[in-house]
């Protein structure tokens, strides 16, 4: 489903070009939970922007669903990030002034799903993750963890084909971390692809494989031989 | 995508910044307000001014003694014998579109009553004057045939002369008053005809043509009847430009005026009055819708300043917004509607604030202001465009936002 081949990104903002992926090569199937694991500057993030569609990569191939996204225009991609990619971020990364069904919807609206089943599919998303009785509440009405519920709500409420998770448990306590990796295992459960981007090996421990990356390169993999079958 | 769920995202926007949003659409309430004010004053000046000429009476065709010229030095209307009193009988018998003619001659005199005195412009007419302007006496009569044949020391009064010589109207009749040395009685007080944009219409005093002759202006068979104006009536609205054209040949004729020369008089119809008074008050119109249109400059540029704040504000919105799939022109719709919004929310504000001080400046000032719903639909017009000109820049930066960028930031 996600085939990177080759893949640099090399920034040019500072004195010195920052190469920050230096030719990454990896396969992500339909159906896996995959962790990716690196120390700050290691690239995960910016591998997490590209495979997420924020970024394009300087040079290399990005198949997603056997498309190649390196080379879209900025609509197309945000076409793609709007139809196949859920984003949970770790400060949630919800708007403030709507309450938690209006967020859920924003995907819907950029979908161009009509208002009345907006509605009534954030709601569904909502119940999902067990926020059904919260549905007007304001993100500053709900504590750490359900507003992470609310992000993760936002995030599949367009069916995407994969769940990407930056840190979603950084700004949480232990308990309430457990809580929402539970959530996002049964999402895998059920069917979903989740790339879950962490430090954390407890938090990483929770994927079925492992990719961890050191200055812009995979140093290691634990699904060297793709380990699941695709499923769905 | 779907305009009210971003109208209502705009206005979610605006409630959520009160204070801010009302100071910014200020410059708005108030350009608007005063597009709305003035255009009411404009109006009213206009329907105001067309009352006037109407007033003037009806069918109405002026034609004034041109100017003398010696060398190039015009010597102003009326300074030439050019039009006399037998111009004035020729108009009449002649010109078969022609009702009605009034010759007349007028100055500024001292009029006397006792110790009383004022200053009042005297007219030499004759009776036919009260039914071309259709101003007639209220108490007493207005002067005869036989008067005017006779050179008759008698005088008609305007309202303003009797209160100022009189106190009161009524006690007028019968009095003599004193004008250049002269004793005339009073025979009639004329109605209250009000103050037009060219003169007060009270404040005069008519006596006949005749009397003011011999007794006022010293005029007599050897310097010429002369006369400063015929005022003629048409048969009939339709019938207005004949009488112009009838009088125009006649009056050429009679002065011997071939084609390489200028007419030595000027004629002007009623609908040439109407048509140069609101051709005034259309530059009046315009100079206070320019005024008005520059504080809503002003007001634009406010808003467009808050839209970059806005925008510097909500730069993590934008980036989550695109992150979720909004496109270049989502987010740009986004700002610009919600620019739209705030300026459309202080055009109706300032509608609202425009129409009451329109009604304020009538009760208070006794101006006519006409609110046309036309001029409300412009101010609608002009604060959906100022928002939607002045969102542009704003709602571009936003569009143009890197979305890594944007999430980034706090």
């Amino acid at each position: 489903m996600i085939e990177l081949r080759d893949i640099t990104r090399v920034y040019n903002s500072g004195m010195q070009p920052v190469h920050a992926l230096r030719g990454v090569t990896l396969k992500i199937h339909s159906g896996e939970f995959v962790a990716i694991m690196g120390a700050s500057g290691s690239g995960k993030s910016t591998l997490m922007n590209l495979i997420g569609c924020l970024d394009r990569p300087t040079s290399g191939q990005y198949l997603l669903d056997d498309e190649n996204v390196e080379s879209l225009s900025e609509d197309a991609l945000a076409r793609v990030r709007n139809r196949k990619i859920g984003f949970v971020f770790q400060q949630f990364n919800l708007l403030p002034r709507m309450n938690a069904l209006e967020n859920v919807a924003i995907p819907l609206l950029y979908a161009g799903v009509p208002g009345d089943e907006r509605k009534e599919r954030a709601e569904q998303a909502l119940r999902l993750v067990g926020l059904g009785d919260r549905l007007s509440h304001r993100p500053n009405q709900l504590s750490g963890g359900q507003q992470q519920r609310v992000a993760i709500a936002r995030a599949i409420v367009n069916k995407p084909h994969i769940l990407l998770a930056d840190e979603p448990t950084g700004a949480l306590d232990s308990q309430t971390a457990g809580e929402i990796m539970t959530l996002l295992e049964e999402l895998h459960a059920s069917g979903m692809s989740v790339v879950l981007v962490t430090h954390e090996a407890e938090i990483a421990a929770y994927a079925r494989r492992v990719i961890r990356l050191k200055d812009g390169l995979v140093i290691s993999d634990t699904a060297s031989v793709p380990g699941r079958a695709p499923a769905g | 995508m779907d305009l009210g769920e971003l109208v209502k995202v705009a206005w979610q926007g605006i409630v959520a910044n009160r204070m801010r949003s009302s100071l910014t659409v200020l410059g708005i309430v108030i350009g608007i307000a005063a597009v709305i004010a003035l255009l009411a004053i404009g109006q009213g000046a206009r329907v105001e001014t067309e009352r006037q000429i109407k007033n003037l009476g009806s069918n109405l065709v002026f034609v004034m003694a041109g100017a003398a010229a010696t060398g190039h030095v015009s010597l102003g209307h009326g300074s030439a014998a050019t039009l006399t009193w037998e111009d004035a009988k020729a108009i009449r018998d002649v010109c078969p579109a022609v009702e009605n003619v009034a010759p007349g001659v007028d100055g500024m005199q001292q009029v006397q009553y006792g110790s009383q005195n004022t200053q009042t412009n005297v007219m030499g007419t004759v009776p036919e004057y009260t039914t071309i302007r259709n101003f007639h006496p209220e108490h007493g009569r207005f002067f005869n045939q036989t008067e005017l044949d006779h050179s008759a020391r008698v005088c008609v009064i305007g309202r303003t002369v009797a209160d100022n010589l009189f106190g009161d109207e009524t006690s007028a009749i019968g009095k003599k008053v004193m004008i250049k040395g002269e004793m005339f009685e009073v025979i009639g007080v004329m109605e209250r005809k009000g103050v037009t944009q060219f003169r007060d219409l009270d404040d005069q005093v008519f006596v006949p043509l005749t009397t003011a002759y011999s007794r006022l202006f010293g005029i007599n068979t050897a310097t010429g009847n002369r006369i400063q104006y015929v005022l003629i009536q048409a048969r009939s609205e339709d019938e207005i430009y004949q009488a112009q054209f009838q009088i125009t040949n006649l009056l050429r004729l009679r002065h011997k005026i071939r084609p390489p020369m200028t007419d030595d008089f000027i004629i002007r119809t009623q609908m040439d009055l109407l048509q140069s008074a609101e051709s005034v008050t259309a530059i009046f119109a315009m100079l206070l819708g320019s005024t008005a249109g520059i504080s809503l400059v002003v007001g634009g540029i406010g808003i467009m300043n808050i839209m970059l704040v806005s925008v510097t504000e909500r730069t993590r919105e934008i980036g989550i917004r695109k992150a979720m799939g909004a496109r270049y022109s989502d987010i740009m719709w986004q700002f610009i509607i919600e620019a739209t919004v705030l300026s459309l929310a202080g055009g109706i504000a300032g509608i609202a604030l425009g129409i009451a001080s329109s009604q304020l400046i009538s009760q208070f000032l006794k101006w006519t202001t006409v609110v046309t719903p036309w001029s409300v639909v412009l101010a609608f017009v002009v604060a959906v465009v100022v928002g939607l000109f002045f969102g542009i820049y704003p709602a571009r930066q936003a569009a143009r936002l890197d979305p890594i960028v944007a999430l980034r930031a706090e």
